[in-house]
């Protein structure tokens, strides 16, 4: 059986850390998790995930400016990334647009459909 | 006394009489005799006026002084009773030595062209009453946009505009506007409707519809143009009630995404915990239920707030809470445009009475706001906003100061101003409007001191103390006409 897969989950807030982890566990992934931007480049230079889940709203570090500093980085920017959030697409969009950087390989809007984020979360992992 | 020509006389359509030097009349044509009677050994003033006495101003007698000819208006009494209106000339009659014997007396009938004069005027009158009274504002303008005329309601909101230029008077510009409807009814010839925020002598601004209509010349050539303004203000404050119902719930539907998030979660972890007999996951979840239909609950409150039915919700805040709250929401989106995000705060500020929900808002709108006012600028290098926070013994005072586009004197006017948004299509009007109408609600005021170019600073005082000024829903309604302190630029 080979080794189960790592995500790095980053949200601010602490119900949905503990949704996200309980539902990947439940389906064979290991989480870890961060609770802003800055934590989650900490946690990266612990143990490379195979993918990230991001929140774009948060304090001390937003999602956007982790994203940057994850794209420019090249030992990471291959980690794929799924933006998990609540706020419109077009100001996310808006802002990658503004500041150059390549789009996130996934896109969720919260709230998640369980199904979809476990079947977007397998195909990028697979990749 | 034999008239010469007396016969040719006697035909004549008008008054002849001839008088001596006592006035007495000593000669009169078929028409003045039919008209005023016999006049042997009377005299003029008692034929034509019925008067015991000579008149003050007699042109008979000016005649007999100087041999001058004299005409004048006079009303004259027939011996029926008739009025008539006449335009009298006086002619001296010399004798041989050249001595003015008598003088002759001319009248011509003009009652029908005075009737008609009285009826034009009569009918000029209730055009201008009409024009004075209707319950609009009234200006007409010349091609160069020149106030020439003002109705009453026009001059009791706007002052004595005559002669100013409409831009002067409405909007305190130093230029025309842009677009300009008054120039293009002068260039098309037709009626332009469009909305405006003005601002009245007293300071206060107004939602008004403007038409502008085209008064033509003899040749159909448009020589001014009539703009009529008419007051929407309170149209626009029950809109306003509407409207900022949906942007609060726009603005805060990300905070609902994140509730139904939660609620997922919970119910997950709750049935994943029954199914997997796990007893820990189960209260993890209830808790996480709990916790997420506490948010929604203030949420609605919140919707409530906007919606008119909520008082503020009082409480003794710190203030310094307060503010760090909102530098720590604002910061995130200042440093990701590359903005300086600063603060100076006071640590023994201390607390105040307010409503924490409103107070976020209040503040959080104004520092986005400034947030915005840096990103457009494309003048400077660098940007940076700072929130201060002091107070005195009677008021917390919370400033943010940027160095972004500022303002001129009309955006400065009417920055408050539901709908008006300097952003294009980027700002909704609401932002600024419900940040002020917070202040009002707590007894406060925002101070708006701004320079074009140069940067923005808000002072929002905020009483320590509820008062009894606060709650007054009146104001929060908007009933109230706004007047914020607006600062010469000359001040910033």
């Amino acid at each position: 059986m080979s080794e189960k897969k790592t995500i790095l989950i980053i949200d601010d807030e602490p119900d949905t850390t503990t949704y996200y982890s309980a539902l990947l566990e439940d389906n064979g992934y290991d989480t870890i998790i961060a609770e802003n931007g800055e934590e989650g480049l900490e946690k990266l230079k612990e143990k490379t995930p195979d993918l990230i889940t991001l929140d774009i709203s948060m304090p001390e570090m937003s999602g956007l400016k982790f994203y940057r500093s994850l794209k420019e980085n090249d030992a990471f920017k291959n980690i794929p990334v799924v933006i998990i959030t609540g706020i419109s697409k077009d100001f996310e969009k808006f802002i990658t647009t503004r500041k150059k950087v390549l789009p996130p390989e996934g896109y969720i809007s919260k709230p998640i459909e369980r199904d979809k984020v476990l079947k977007l979360i397998g195909e990028l992992i697979q990749q | 006394m034999e008239l010469p020509f007396e016969e040719m006389f006697d035909t004549l359509p008008c008054y002849i009489s001839v008088q001596d030097k006592d006035l007495k009349v000593i000669a009169g044509n078929k028409l003045f005799r039919e008209d005023f009677g016999d006049y042997s050994g009377r005299h003029c003033f008692q034929m034509y006026k019925n008067r015991p006495e000579k008149c003050v101003l007699c042109p008979v007698e000016k005649t007999f002084q100087d041999g001058k000819r004299y005409h004048s208006e006079e009303q004259l009494r027939c011996i029926d009773g008739r009025q008539v209106s006449v335009i009298v000339n006086t002619t001296p009659i010399f004798d041989d030595n050249g001595e003015i014997t008598a003088v002759m007396e001319m009248h011509t009938d003009i009652t029908e062209i005075k009737d008609l004069q009285k009826r034009f005027e009569d009918s000029q009158n209730r055009y201008r009453e009409l024009f004075e009274e209707v319950p609009c504002f009234l200006s007409i303008q010349d091609e160069d946009l020149t106030i020439v005329d003002a109705n009453r309601l026009h001059r009791e909101a706007f002052g004595n505009g005559l002669g100013l230029k409409c831009y002067e008077v409405y909007k305190h510009r130093s230029e025309a506007c842009i677009p300009c409807t008054v120039l293009k009814t002068f260039n098309d010839g037709i009626v332009h409707t469009h909305e405006e925020v003005v601002t009245k002598n007293d300071g206060t601004t107004m939602n008004v519809l403007v038409h502008s209509t085209p008064l033509r010349d003899d040749r159909g050539k448009v020589t001014n143009v009539i703009e009529m303004s008419i007051d929407i203000t309170a149209i626009r404050e029950l809109q306003g009630q509407l409207t900022s119902i949906g942007l609060l719930i726009s603005t805060i539907s990300h905070g609902i995404k994140g509730v139904l998030n939660g609620l997922d979660g919970g119910i997950y972890l709750v049935s994943q915990g029954l199914k997997k007999d796990n007893q820990a996951r189960v209260e993890k979840g209830w808790e996480i239920v709990l916790r997420n239909v506490g948010r929604v609950r203030s949420m609605v409150l919140d919707i409530l707030y906007y919606a008119k039915d909520r008082e503020p919700n009082w409480d003794i805040l710190s203030a310094q809470t307060v503010f760090e709250d909102v530098f720590s929401l604002v910061k995130d989106k200042a440093y990701d445009l590359g903005i300086a995000f600063e603060n100076e705060i006071d640590e023994n500020v201390g607390e105040f009475e307010a409503d924490e929900a409103a107070m976020r808002s209040l503040l959080v709108n104004l520092s986005e706001n400034s947030v915005d006012a840096c990103r457009v600028d494309t003048k400077k290098e660098h940007h940076k906003i700072i929130l201060r926070l002091s107070g005195s013994d009677s008021h917390i005072l919370f400033e943010i100061e940027d160095n972004g586009i500022g303002m001129d004197r009309e955006t400065s006017e009417k920055a408050f101003s539901l709908f008006f948004s300097s952003k294009g299509s980027e700002g909704t009007g609401l932002g600024l409007f419900i940040a002020y109408k917070i202040a009002k609600s707590h007894a406060g005021n925002i101070e708006l001191k701004s320079e074009i170019n140069k940067g923005t600073r808000f002072i929002v005082s905020i009483p320590r103390k509820k008062t009894a000024e606060a709650v007054d829903e009146s104001v929060w309604l908007g009933q109230e006409r706004r007047k914020p302190h607006v600062e010469g630029e000359e001040d910033v």
